[in-house]
């Protein structure tokens, strides 16, 4: 972990979204799809806690963050700061996706504005020549990841809840199929998204072993390299520190 | 050189003001960027208790105007399982480790002080949280029996709120030095539930200062040391100024480690000297 000074170098709009670069080159040499990032925000010491973010595209100048609109007063702040503006970050925190030796095709699956933290894997892996599918499930289109956004060999298949893009729905039937075709998962939702995922890799694979899915437990920490307790949570057979031990899991962890 | 426990045989002998407060690096395990054990004159570990606890289930934190409220349940490994675990970390660290004993069943601070006699040549003393709904006479007691069980020195942290009431008899019942201290307990929701901790950030601030000043006017012969809401040189030189002999910091190391540094860097040319207290300066 490293604490940085980075700069907002630009600042995409989609609607009320906002898509933050920052330019950070010390620290985007050490993060790995799935790890966070604790960024500083406001003035001196208000607001008190950093704010965690999981980046959305990483490369060698830096990484991207996306802020949907919320009522978050510190997110609120990151949504005004002008270009140019220098931000303070701790980061990487925890463990990120790591994709497993041998494996040719991989499957990434996510839920909501989670799923966005899958992208800078989705071109990881596609950079290294794998076989990668994208399955995202949103409410409705305006939360989905643009095709553009991808690389073009990569897979997409998209529901929404209320059918404004893709299949009408979730994921679910779509699911079977990617499952046998997919040598590795990598998942990034909520836990009730992962139990579905579980019940639905065993029904189509027998059995979820251990090393064939990960899954982001996304939460917030306080200080990230595990001295305050903040982020414990009930992963890997006992209360864990998820900064230390995650934020990625194997899923079978995620749901002992 | 300064010492915190200017009574007791063993001393307490630090040689910067500033300390990394309860749980500030976890057990003297868990180090932010930048930040080394010789930027601290002692280390206060998190409190350990005499059995395992698992803590509370998340949402364990919540922010409010001015700080954060943490509330952990107490989370920790248990007395045995740490000190097996950390012995070797204490040993290697070059900053004095104080141990914080957390309170349970009557007695687990006095049976966890009794079995640290194989720690005391890398534990530098021990941390005794006074709660805020004690009487005079239970926290006499208490400390009074850990006082039996350790020659270690004792640091009785008080609730800001009630220092003055309970110094002396902390005091009196063996206590070396004394911490102000833990902040008042607050209320604020997070996920639909409520966190009820102690105050914690830069909130926390004018309710050490108060205490300091409170405690000024008892002329206590005990060094004291500041703690609670310290988060730049402005408020450690002040906690010095109003008598504190030391200053501890927590919040400052997790949200910001670079700023908790330079404190560290900054604060050394003001080492306060104790009368009675033996300097290697002579
Ligand atoms: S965020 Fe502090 S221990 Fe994990």
């Amino acid at each position: 972990m490293i604490q940085v000074r980075a700069q907002i170098r630009d600042r995409e709009l989609h609607g009320a979204v906002h898509i933050l670069h920052l330019h950070a080159p010390d620290l985007a040499r050490q993060l790995h799809p799935g790890q966070a990032v604790l960024i500083q925000t406001g003035w001196y010491v208000d607001p008190f806690l950093r704010r965690t973010f999981y980046p959305v595209a990483i490369d060698d100048a830096g990484f991207a963050i996306r802020l949907a609109p919320d009522a978050d007063r510190g997110r609120a702040w990151l949504r005004m700061a002008p270009q140019g503006a220098e931000i303070d970050i701790l980061g990487p925190v925890g463990r990120g996706y790591a994709l497993p030796e041998r494996t040719r095709r991989i499957l990434c699956l996510g839920q909501g504005d989670a799923a966005w933290t899958l992208l800078p894997l989705v071109h990881a892996a596609s950079a290294q020549g794998l076989g990668v599918a994208l399955a995202m499930e949103a409410s409705t289109k305006r939360q989905t990841i643009p095709p553009r956004d991808l690389p073009i060999t990569v897979e997409y298949h998209v529901a929404t809840l209320d059918g404004s893009a893709g299949r009408r729905g979730d994921l679910r039937p779509l699911l079977p199929d990617l499952l046998r075709w997919a040598d590795a998962v990598m998942a990034a939702g909520s836990l009730d998204f992962y139990h579905v995922l579980a019940r639905m890799i065993e029904d189509a694979r027998m059995i979820l072993p251990r090393d064939y899915a990960q899954a982001l437990y996304q939460t917030d920490f306080l200080c990230g390299f595990g001295a305050c307790q903040a982020c414990a949570a009930d992963v890997a057979g006992g209360r864990r520190r998820v900064c230390l031990r995650g934020p990625v899991f194997d899923l079978v962890d995620i749901l002992r | 050189m300064l010492n915190l426990a200017p009574r007791n045989k063993l001393g307490l002998v630090i040689d910067s003001p500033l300390l990394a407060g309860s749980g500030a690096v976890g057990y003297g395990d868990a180090w932010p960027p930048g930040l080394r054990p010789e930027d601290f004159g002692a280390i206060i570990t998190a409190p350990v208790s005499a059995a395992p606890r698992k803590g509370r289930p998340q949402p364990r934190l919540t922010e409010i105007p001015g700080g954060f409220l943490l509330d952990t349940g107490g989370h920790n490994p248990g007395f045995r399982r740490l000190a097996a675990s950390q012995i070797r970390t204490w040993r290697r660290l070059p900053t004095p480790v104080i141990l914080a004993l957390a309170g349970g069943e009557p007695g687990d601070r006095a049976w966890m002080a009794a079995h640290l006699e194989p720690l005391e040549d890398v534990i530098a003393g021990v941390e005794l949280s006074v709660s805020e709904d004690v009487n005079l006479g239970e926290t006499a007691a208490f400390i009074a029996a850990v006082r039996r069980a350790t020659p270690l020195p004792i640091l009785a942290r008080l609730p800001v709120t009630r220092a003055t009431y309970l110094a002396r008899t902390a005091i009196v019942a063996g206590a070396d030095a004394l911490i102000v201290g833990t902040p008042p307990p607050a209320s604020y929701p997070a996920s639909q539930t409520l966190i009820e901790a102690p105050l914690s950030g830069p909130a926390a601030f004018p309710f050490t200062l108060r205490a300091l000043s409170l405690l000024a006017e008892l002329d206590l012969d005990s060094p004291i040391i500041a703690a609670g809401g310290v988060y730049s040189l402005d408020d450690a030189l002040l906690c010095l100024e109003m008598g504190a002999s030391a200053v501890a910091i927590r919040g400052l190391v997790w949200r910001d480690p670079a700023a908790a540094r330079r404190l560290a860097i900054n604060i050394r040319p003001f080492m306060p000297e104790m009368e009675g207290v033996e300097s290697d300066e002579g």
